[in-house]
């Protein structure tokens, strides 16, 4: 099952940079969201795969009864997905302002910062 | 747990919280200098525990290692905390007078401390997983500051650096998540252990490699430094400064950690990617800047081109290679901090860091003058200053390897920085301004010119103090290498 | 206003005599070493600096730095009472004085260095005081150009020269002189010789101007002349030179150390000369035949003869005197005529007295009249070159030619003006220069004379003992005296007074015909603003390429990197790949993954804002779903609030901003085939990862305590507050900061929202 996810994150990865090698902006965001929903699925894979068993301990137990799901990846996604999102929503920010301010969303017109150079010898 | 080590990280997380709740009354940035200045004591105090002690260890919640998260400081992170800790404490007392009320309103302080906060956590840690989160505090603080103020050339250099150092950080956590996947631990001493027992090197390789590439993006190497020029000099000058001085070693601290403790199986092939990397980076650095017309594009494209002697030293992992890298990393900080700090001050004295606009300084401002020469010639690599004895070690350890063209690329782009550096210092101090002004120091408002030229004045002199009694720091900078080219003491202590 | 005016008078008293005073205590002070060192005895001294890197504040004063350190001070002290009425109205003077005192310390510090990093830094000093110095008159694009050759051409001689100074030092193992100097034959025989030599060689021509790199001390004349007197003519551009004589014992009896110095030596000595008719302004006729001068002393350097040594000892005080005394002179004449211009200038010695003699006993020196010291040396380096074993005919060629020329010069620069009737007016009326410029010329011309007549007392102290430096032993050490009998070099010298006559005679036709041969030639100094030029197009076509400012290109940059990085690292290191056993594929899973990628897909391809909005939903979903299945209820319930979120602010924002464009660009196929190597690459890392065994050591932990010592029954909770906590207050902090971030954002767009 790893093998078929594996792919799958790779499909992701491959769109991702594509849409992020946009000059629109905002498809950049897009391809920042679908890479990062890759990344956190490479992490959940690293920990490899377990079906219909989450890692929780029963009422009464002191450790799970049999074989259960890698609670740390896990646990790392969940973080990383909380700071991905974090970083998502200041970006989306940022390009709605960058709208606001340049009045583009092509990075290609955006040259305030670096201007054309007409460079003099 | 250690109380030495966690101080340093809790007490700018606190000071942030403050000043973000004080971030309407004036109050807010002295608290802000002093938190810094308490920050500052931590961090010595830290330094001198582990002098005598060795190195650090603190276990967070007291869950033993590798399944908790350790906190550790080497000579090499204790030595980068308070280098962390001058700078800040020097930024926040500029900040004084450099940043606004409208800019505090929108919460500077608070950002400041926590960036500070970031950077010394990615120093402290010692899980890799922990780098992640102090990398991303440490990045979104960066954003804000950043972009805090919203002119266009702010926002414009925003949407590079923000989409730059985007993927690199989705690199990094891929990476962390494919090293997990073959390791099945996070804490980096357990990490060098399981590591060098794994069979299949070439995957380690490939995943180094992802680091390697990670970390560049961070650390501003060629050719993944785009991002840097890009934005650097487009936001608050404090802002400049402390970007300048510590966002980049962070990146290359984290290489110098990843590459001596965890990925040292194929030294053959990542060392010598770095020995190439380090010489592109040091010209194609160099060469930018001689482009430029602008202070702190200029002094921008200097700081890539300084990063390449860094990891120049990582490359050659001998154990003076490496302690010239550490002696450059501490010697930069100093440096390039106070030189975009200079820059401020000459913008609130001109009006402008464009060369053509300004000059005369020499001969109206000469203070200025001479707090800018020191840092310059510095970064040029004169005696006896602290840049000197950076370059002496690095490339008579590149000699002593035999590393001939390292070496001659060395000291040819040190030799273009003297050309960069006199050339600000021809155009901005030498040249008579082109409107016939002459821009003294006396336009700046008596407190104010304290808060600009206290941390700056301070600053050069730690690099003159350097520069004339280097011992101390060299047989520092040795001992810290010795304990990452050989990290059975750092393993040992971590993992008991 | 006249209190403060006696203020500032008194203080730029104080700043003008305190140079004066310490640096004639420093004269003095060594002048009472030389009674010891003329006994042969040398002085170490050492103390530690920096020992884990080996390198100490040793000193070491021999003959050799007897008679710099002795030429630096008394010399300096001169300088310092000429400057203080030389330029004690100008508004930088105490800056001056500071940079020449910083300069002259250094240049001592470079004599007496034992330790070879040690010199290197003073020599570095030396440098950047230099720097300083020409930039006095760094108003004008000039001066900062002459500045900055300086300081460029040194520097990178000094540069190369640090090399050669770490494999000396590697090769013997120490940075001790001392210790080094002992040791020819491991140095000569070492293989790195020729490279240490070349490099060290780089560094002593290039500060001691021997061509090619001699372009830059003409232009140095930009300083004012005190600075030109001192360290253009006396000490620093001598500093090559001293290094060269310092490390003769080591290096010299190669063919490569013989020729090298013999060629560059006798080229620049001729090649000044010839350049030096050509001027019209004293200062750079003075500067050609300083040029001239370094070109013989690095010339005898080259040899190992008794003769050539104790010519070179001579000629080095020699010319120190009589130059010095020179530059100050024109000095001295420029100060009260306003005009350097030799065409000019003429009729000065009924109103200059005592600046003419002085004049007059220098230049008699520097054309070599009995019974000056200058003839002395003239002799001594007659019989230096021809007793050079191989080819002396073309090295006392060379010395005649160099020597005939420097008469002529002698002339224009210290005859012409004071004797000769003057042609034009002068921009001021000539008087006597204050007694502070003038006695410093006038003392070192005297005792030009003094040692002429007296040459015994120069030979015992300070000649030998540099011989001794250089050659081991005071033995071969040949006689100074006016009167040698009648031989070789008496005639060569009666013939350069005739050639050098003929030549003074002929001087202005000479120049006009030197200026048509010389316009045609290729000029060094026109060659360094190409260099400059050339480096600023490289710089310019690097950047235009590397950093264009166009987002795209540093992300295909930043994406190819990786691409390449990591095929690199496959194919390098080889991955032990197994082929993906498809067998436990569950429709569920199967399912749920198509769906992400069919989500992916669609984002990637369409053009509307609603569509795309969905296809994230979609994604998100598939992901929060592919959580499900492989039992991660927390982090998917985690995953649908996020997206929701995620779809909610990009609804937001879409709505807000222009429609999506059609992607048309021909060169969105390099980014389709870029973004297909890569995921291609990742798709086939992770199989690799996935594929290797997994060590489940630290999750067992997590599972065997989390209940028993966390007491917490949903374990990737307690790995979140518990064990990791610390990873989840930066998770915190990260969501808080980006949300005070935003919003600082947002606010300022609302703000001017409101203005408008």
């Amino acid at each position: 099952m790893e093998a078929l996810l594996a792919l799958a994150i790779g499909f992701l990865v491959g769109t991702s940079v594509y849409l992020m090698l946009s000059r629109n902006v905002l498809r950049f965001i897009f391809g920042l969201v679908l890479i990062s929903n890759a990344a956190n699925l490479i992490i959940f894979v690293g920990g490899r795969l377990i079906v219909g068993a989450p890692p929780l301990i029963v009422e009464g137990a002191l450790a799970p009864a049999g074989i259960v799901a890698n609670a740390l990846p896990q646990a790392l996604v969940l973080t990383a997905i909380v700071i991905g999102f974090g970083l998502f929503a200041f970006a989306l920010v940022l390009m709605f302002r960058t709208y606001s301010t340049l009045g583009t969303l092509f990075s290609d017109q955006m040259r305030v910062a670096e201007p054309r150079e007409n460079f003099e010898t | 747990m250690s109380w030495y080590i966690a101080t340093p990280l809790i007490l700018p997380f606190l000071t942030a919280v403050i000043t973000f709740l004080l971030r309407r009354n004036p109050l807010g940035r002295r608290i802000s200098c002093a938190g810094n200045l308490l920050l500052l004591i931590a961090a010595f105090i830290l330094l001198f525990q582990v002098i005598e002690q060795g190195i650090i260890a603190g276990q967070m919640g007291g869950w033993a290692a590798p399944f908790g998260i350790t906190l550790v400081a080497d000579y090499l992170s204790a030595a980068m905390v308070c280098i962390t800790a001058i700078t800040a404490f020097a930024v926040s007392i500029y900040a004084l007078a450099d940043i606004g009320t409208r800019l505090e309103q929108l919460g500077y302080h608070a950002l400041f401390n926590v960036l500070i906060g970031g950077v010394i956590g990615a120093f402290l840690t010692g899980d890799l997983f922990n780098l992640y989160v102090w990398f991303e505090v440490m990045l979104i603080a960066s954003f804000g500051l950043l972009v805090l103020g919203g002119s266009r050339a702010q926002i414009d250099g925003g949407v590079k650096y923000v989409t730059l150092n985007l993927v690199s950080t989705i690199l990094f956590l891929s990476g962390i998540g494919l090293l997990y996947g073959i390791t099945g631990t996070l804490n980096l001493a357990d990490l060098a252990i399981v590591v060098q027992d794994l069979e299949n090197t070439g995957l380690v390789t490939v995943i180094a490699i992802i680091f390697m590439i990670a970390f560049g993006v961070k650390a501003a190497v060629f050719p993944l430094f785009f991002w840097l020029p890009a934005s650097y000099h487009t936001p608050a000058f404090a802002v400049s400064a402390v970007f300048a001085g510590l966002l980049t070693k962070v990146g290359v601290y984290a290489m110098i950690r990843m590459f001596t403790l965890v990925f040292v199986n194929d030294v053959g092939f990542t060392h010598t990617i770095l020995l190439w990397v380090a010489g592109f980076t040091m010209v194609t650095g160099v060469l930018g800047a001689a482009a430029q017309h602008d202070i702190r594009k200029i002094l921008s494209f200097h700081i890539v081109s300084q990063i390449g002697y860094m990891i120049m030293g990582l490359a050659i992992m001998t154990p003076l290679a490496i302690a010239g890298a550490v002696f450059y990393l501490v010697h930069h900080i100093l440096v390039k901090a106070n030189l975009f700090l200079v820059a401020g001050v000459v913008n609130h004295v001109t009006g402008s860091t464009q060369l053509s606009k300004i000059g005369g300084l020499y001969k109206s401002a000469p203070l200025l003058a001479l707090f800018f020469f020191i840092p310059a010639f510095s970064l040029a690599g004169f005696p006896p200053l602290s840049g000197f004895w950076a370059k002496y070690i690095l490339i008579k350890a590149a000699i002593d390897v035999s590393g001939w063209v390292i070496a001659a690329v060395a000291l040819l782009v040190g030799l273009l920085t003297i050309y960069s550096m006199t050339k600000i210092w021809a155009e901005v101090f030498w040249k008579r301004h082109p409107d016939d002004r002459q821009p003294t120091l006396d336009r700046i408002e008596r407190g104010a010119l304290t808060a600009y030229l206290f941390p700056i004045a301070c600053l050069a002199t730690m690099t003159v103090i350097l520069g004339v009694a280097p011992d101390a720091f060299v047989v520092f900078a040795e001992t810290a290498a010795k304990q990452l080219l050989d990290p059975s003491a750092y393993i040992a202590t971590v993992l008991g | 206003m006249d209190q403060q005016e006696r203020t500032e008078d008194r203080s730029a008293l104080i700043i003008g005599i305190l140079p004066v005073l310490m640096s004639s205590v420093l004269f003095l002070w060594f002048l009472g070493f030389v009674p010891q060192i003329a006994e042969g005895l040398v002085i170490r001294s050492e103390f530690g600096w920096v020992p884990s890197l080996g390198i100490s504040f040793s000193f070491v004063l021999d003959g050799l730095s007897l008679t710099f350190a002795l030429l630096i001070s008394g010399i300096g002290s001169l300088v310092f009472l000429y400057s203080n009425t030389y330029l004690s109205r100008h508004a930088h003077f105490s800056r001056f004085v500071m940079f020449l005192f910083a300069f002259m310390l250094s240049m001592l510090g470079l004599v007496l260095a034992d330790n070879l990093i040690l010199l290197f830094i003073f020599w570095e000093l030396t440098t950047i005081t230099s720097y300083l110095l020409i930039g006095f008159g760094h108003e004008t694009a000039n001066g900062r150009r002459s500045a900055l050759q300086a300081l460029f051409v040194t520097g990178a001689g000094a540069l190369a020269m640090l090399a050669g100074f770490i494999l000396l030092g590697l090769t013997i193992g120490s940075f001790e002189l001392s210790e080094i100097l002992d040791q020819s034959d491991k140095i000569q025989s070492s293989g790195a010789y020729e490279l240490i030599l070349l490099l060290i060689l780089a560094g002593t021509f290039t500060k001691s101007a021997q061509f090619p790199f001699h372009f830059w001390l003409p232009n140095a004349m930009a300083a004012p002349t005190p600075v030109s007197s001192f360290l253009h003519s006396a000490t620093m551009v001598k500093a090559g030179v001293y290094l060269m004589a310092r490390l003769h014992p080591g290096f010299a009896g190669t063919e490569l150390w013989l020729w090298t110095l013999t060629i560059f030596g006798a080229v620049t000595a001729v090649l000044a000369s010839i350049l030096a008719i050509r001027q019209t302004d004293l200062k750079l006729a003075l500067a050609y035949t300083t040029l001239m001068a370094l070109g013989t002393l690095t010339l005898f350097l080259g040899q190992e003869s008794g003769y050539a040594m104790t010519a070179f000892a001579t000629f080095l005080i020699v010319h120190s005197l009589y130059k010095a005394s020179l530059f100050l002179v024109v000095g001295c004449i420029d100060h009260t005529t306003g005009t350097r211009d030799a065409d000019v200038l003429g009729g000065l010695g009924r109103y200059m007295p005592i600046t003419t003699v002085a004049a007059a006993l220098a230049a008699m020196s520097m054309a070599g009249f009995p019974p000056f010291l200058g003839f002395i040396g003239k002799e001594l380096k007659y019989a230096g070159a021809l007793g050079v074993a191989s080819e002396p005919v073309l090295v006392a060629g060379a010395v005649l030619a160099a020597n005939a020329l420097m008469f002529t010069v002698a002339g224009i620069v210290a005859f012409r003006p004071f004797w000769q009737n003057r042609k034009a007016s002068l921009p001021r009326s000539p008087r006597e220069a204050p007694w502070q410029m003038v006695i410093g010329p006038l003392i070192l011309a005297v005792l030009g004379t003094a040692f002429g007549l007296y040459p015994d007392v120069l030979e015992r102290s300070l000649v030998a003992p540099t011989v001794a430096s250089l050659l081991g032993s005071i033995e071969d050490t040949k006689k100074l005296t006016l009167w040698a009998g009648v031989n070789l070099p008496l005639i060569l010298s009666l013939l350069t007074v005739i050639t050098g006559l003929l030549l003074y005679w002929q001087h202005q036709f000479l120049r006009a015909q030197l200026s048509d041969i010389l316009a045609q030639l290729p000029s060094f100094d026109r060659g360094w603003d190409h260099f400059l030029g050339a480096l600023k197009l490289v710089a310019f076509w690097q950047t235009r390429l590397i950093q264009p400012g166009l987002l795209h290109h540093y992300l295909f940059a930043t994406f190819a990197t990786v691409w390449a990085g990591l095929t690199l690292a496959i194919l390098y290191g080889g991955i032990d790949f197994r082929f993906p056993n498809m067998a436990k594929i569950s429709l569920q899973g199967a399912a749920v993954i198509l769906l992400v990628v069919g989500g992916a897909a669609v984002t990637t391809v369409t053009t509307s804002r609603i569509t795309a909005m969905a296809a994230l939903g979609v994604v998100g979903i598939g992901v929060a779903m592919i959580f499900i299945v492989f039992s991660a209820p927390d982090v998917a319930i985690t995953q649908l609030l996020v997206e929701t979120l995620v779809v909610v602010l990009v609804a937001v924002a879409l709505l807000r901003l222009p429609r999506l464009d059609v992607e048309r660009s021909r060169s969105r196929i390099y980014d389709a085939a870029l973004a297909v190597g890569v995921g291609t690459l990742v798709s086939f890392i992770v199989l690799a990862v996935v594929s290797q065994p997994f060590d489940r050591r630290v999750t067992d932990y997590f599972e065997t305590v989390s209940w028993p010592e966390a007491f917490g029954r949903n374990i990737v909770n307690v790995i979140l507050v518990d064990f990791r906590a610390l990873d989840t207050f930066g998770e915190v902090v990260v969501v808080a900061v980006a949300a005070l971030s935003a919003y600082a954002l947002l606010r300022v767009t609302a703000q001017s929202k409101q203005k408008r």
